[in-house]
């Protein structure tokens, strides 16, 4: 009896070892892609440059393509905008979501369209323009259902609008070539497109 | 090329730790003397590449070498020279070789002072030392490597330190935390040691006893400058959260705690044998559980790292490791154990088996807290949390017998106690905490049956018993200003920790009672009043930093009386790298009470949100952790511990009764 006692120290970490074992593989935040697989969330947002015009996850479907979460004010983002440049030159369907950044969180929003449609196609100019166009996320609702956690972050949304990839970071050439090319050329293929 | 340099220190160091392992231990086995000898060298050799290391990610952090990904992710260009280096730990992959770089440390600091050890139980102990270096170095080497770089494509700036890590808590808590937590390691490593060589007598003990009093001071610091920093930085007043990680930290210290006492029975009384092994395990094995909560991403917590489960993986085979093996080893060395010494029931054993059975209690109630919702989920039972008021509320019910047994256990001596001759000291004791407790009630004109009152007995208790406790030991070497100089230092050192944790049952009761709070709205030249203080904010301007921007404001604040205390500078800050708000608190401390403003957002109308709150006594929760820090160094002053070869037993009563 008295010699079994000095055991149960072992055998109590053990049994906790278990429990720690079985947690490693349960996320604890279940928060690994929250929207990967999924379609699109609802949205109805305006056109950044022409914001008469809205944008809605039905009129994306048709082609895969990359949604691209940016922001001029976001130097990450300024730094991507050339090479994505490239890709579009090869044929990469680019769509950017623009994150308006709340201009002093302690004030709040000083949100002046015309102030921001300058300045954006200024940067595009300077750096290049990846983007087919781009949707004015004015107050981060669709950035938010995304589960987006900063910019630049990039979506791969295939024809039928759903979401199929999330990358957190800039897109740069090593990027590409070792993560998002091959998910983009699989879902391109699916449809249709040879590559 | 200075990362690749750093990279190849830290592969020599493995190397280097592989040798340290192997070599002495093998020595210990085979009684080759030449092989038992080269623990020093081989141990000193180890921390001086752990440093080359260490050394050259801080470089690359100093140059903003965005090459190296640890840098690109957790610092910028832009970022202060200080908060550059205290990023090279602010990652998981940094704070690995920090961890690594103290515990290279610890080993080389235990070759250097470990003259009086014997040279088998010293090869053995850097062996162990060595075997715990070999997977943290393995570790970081080959799961998480901090110099790994990015090229040929590398970003243009870094991402930036999170906001929350650019302070000043920042480059002492962390350090100070893993001194500590690192620290446990030696007297683990004492304890297998011992294992190793079956012998669990008093020697052991005496030997262990200075390293756990270093490895528990620092641990005390790190939790003390931790829950300072997050009243200031967080900006809503709390000082605990019992938040999973600041749990990690907690566990070893309540078993270290219990370890340094039950340290002191096997090393006067050659008792709690097996008992005081098992602590020393515990200790070191909750830090390396407590470094798996953190870093595998099984526990949710605002301190984790990023998760990843191939590291959990590492970690967790690790652990079964070292922690597993310790413990089979324990069991199966344990059997032939007994302990001779004979005591009654009211004694100084049964004393300090009280104070282990309370901490250790405490250690389950954090323990099970914490990974209940695990247990819970992976049960299939579904998620569910646990939050402050569990512990809060089991945390009352521990600490009132607790204080109790605290304040009567340095009265009682060794062996046996007779009661009488300690009734007239301990009603003196009790009836001055009461007359203390209900006058400082009065004094603050609320005299009721409250928490507040509860502490202020508690704390009264414990204080006045362990002054008056120090007071007669050094009149029973003929007159006071004799005996001060007779009494040894770490009678002292007793005395001042305790004292510090009576401070700190104070500190906490009596913020937990007084502390108001208010959110306001203020316009300019507004004024508020809150417990006795008038708030009026003077002005709020724009504020221009190195890597963020954002809004301060001025608050005046007067008293009663009208007399001008103190202008506070609260500031929002929003830093733009990581598009992260701040809040800077603004603090005007004393003692008695504490002005804490924090500035929220702008409303309509230029006025602003605030929040104030007035925190009495909530200095002495820092200022107990100070104190209990305190007579740690001062026990460790000790000229009994630096002195070698066997303990002499033949002592007076006075110095038996003072141990």
């Amino acid at each position: 009896m008295r010699k079994l006692m000095f055991y149960l120290p072992l055998a109590l970490f053990l049994a906790l070892a278990l429990f720690l074992l079985s947690g490693l593989f349960s996320n604890p935040m279940e928060r690994q892609s929250v929207t990967t697989d999924k379609p699109l969330p609802a949205f109805n947002l305006p056109d950044l440059m022409n914001p008469e015009k809205r944008w809605q996850p039905q009129q994306l479907h048709g082609e895969t393509f990359l949604l691209n979460v940016w922001g001029t004010w976001c130097p990450t983002c300024n730094a991507e905008l050339s090479y994505m440049t490239e890709l579009r030159e090869q044929g990469v369907k680019i769509i950017g979501l623009y994150y308006v950044l709340p201009a002093d969180p302690v004030l709040g929003e000083r949100f002046d369209l015309a102030e921001l449609q300058a300045d954006v196609s200024n940067k595009l100019q300077q750096r290049g323009n990846p983007y087919q166009f781009n949707i004015l996320d004015f107050d981060r609702s669709l950035a938010l259902d995304l589960g987006v956690s900063g910019a630049p972050e990039t979506f791969i949304i295939d024809s039928t609008g759903i979401v199929r990839a999330h990358h957190i970071g800039d897109i740069n050439p090593q990027v590409w070539r070792s993560k998002l090319a091959p998910l983009y050329q699989q879902w391109r293929q699916q449809d249709g497109v040879q590559p | 090329m200075i990362a690749e340099y750093g990279q190849l220190a830290l592969t020599f160091a493995l190397a280097l730790s592989v040798l340290l392992a192997a070599v002495p231990l093998y020595g210990s086995f085979s009684g080759n003397q030449r092989a038992l000898l080269q623990a020093k060298p081989l141990a000193i050799g180890l921390f001086i590449f752990c440093l080359l290391a260490k050394l050259a990610l801080v470089h690359a952090f100093l140059n903003s070498d965005f090459t190296v990904i640890n840098v690109a992710t957790n610092s910028s260009s832009i970022l202060p020279w200080y908060y550059q280096i205290t990023a090279s730990f602010g990652s998981h992959e940094g704070s690995m070789l920090l961890w690594i770089l103290m515990l290279a440390g610890w080993t080389a600091l235990v070759a250097i002072f470990s003259k009086g050890l014997p040279l088998l139980m010293q090869g053995r102990i850097l062996g162990v030392l060595g075997l715990i270096n070999i997977g943290f170095i393995a570790f970081s080497l080959f799961m998480s490597n901090p110099f790994a770089r990015s090229l040929p494509f590398y970003p243009v700036e870094g991402m930036d330190l999170n906001p929350l890590l650019q302070d000043f808590g920042m480059i002492i808590h962390p350090p100070l935390l893993y001194m500590g937590y690192v620290g446990f390691a030696v007297s683990f490593a004492f304890a297998i040691a011992a294992l190793i060589g079956g012998k669990f007598d008093s020697t052991w003990a005496r030997w262990a006893r200075p390293w756990t009093l270093a490895a528990w001071l620092f641990l005390t610091l790190g939790i003390m400058f931790g829950s300072w920093w997050a009243y200031h930085e967080l900006g809503w007043g709390g000082w605990w959260f019992w938040d999973p990680v600041e749990n990690a930290s907690f566990l070893p210290w309540l078993v270290g705690t219990a370890l340094l006492h039950s340290l002191a029975v096997t090393e006067k009384r050659g008792t709690f044998k097996s008992w005081t092994v098992l602590l020393a395990l515990a200790a070191f094995s909750l830090s390396l559980v407590g470094a798996f909560l953190v870093r595998s991403g099984v526990l949710v917590s605002v301190h984790s790292f990023a998760a990843d489960p191939d590291r959990g993986i590492f970690l967790l085979v690790f652990l079964l490791l070292v922690i597993g093996s310790s413990l089979a080893l324990y069991a199966s060395r344990m059997n032939s154990v007994r302990s001779q010494a004979r005591y009654q029931l009211f004694s100084r054993e049964v004393m300090l088996w009280g104070n282990n059975v309370f901490l250790l209690t405490a250690t389950l109630v954090v323990f099970l807290g914490t990974l209940f919702p695990l247990f819970h989920k992976e049960l299939g039972l579904g998620t569910i949390s646990i939050g402050e008021p569990f512990f809060n509320q089991m945390f009352y019910y521990l600490t009132i017998p607790f204080a109790l047994l605290l304040g009567l256990g340095p009265w009682v001596r060794w062996k046996q106690q007779p009661v009488k001759p300690l009734l007239g000291p301990l009603s003196l004791i009790a009836i001055a905490s009461l007359v203390l407790a209900l006058g400082t009630l009065a004094a603050m004109q609320s005299v009721q049956a409250n928490l507040a009152l509860l502490g202020l007995l508690l704390g009264a208790w414990v204080g006045l018993s362990a002054l008056y406790e120090l007071y007669q030991r050094m009149s029973q070497f003929g007159s006071v200003s004799k005996g001060a100089f007779k009494l040894h230092a770490s009678h002292y050192g007793m005395t001042i920790a305790h004292i510090g944790f009576a401070v700190l049952v104070v500190g906490v009761a009596m913020t937990k009672t007084y502390s108001v709070e208010r959110d306001v709205r203020m316009q300019l030249n507004d004024s508020i009043s809150l417990a006795g203080y008038q708030f009026t904010l003077l002005e709020v301007y724009p504020l221009e930093g190195a890597n963020y921007g954002g809004e301060a404001a001025e608050i005046a604040v007067h008293d009663k009386n009208g007399e001008f205390v103190s202008q506070l500078h609260a500031e929002k800050r929003f830093y733009t790298i990581q598009r992260t708000v701040m809040t800077e608190s603004a603090v005007h401390a004393r003692l008695s009470r504490d002005l804490y403003v924090s500035l929220g957002e702008a409303l309509p109308d230029n006025a602003w949100a605030l929040r104030l709150y007035v925190k009495p006594f909530v200095r002495w929760i820092w200022l107990g952790g100070l104190l209990m820090a305190l007579g740690a160094l001062v026990a460790l002053l000790d000229k009994r511990y630096r002195r070698s070869g066997p303990t002499v037993s033949a002592v007076t009563p006075a110095e038996q009764a003072n141990a």
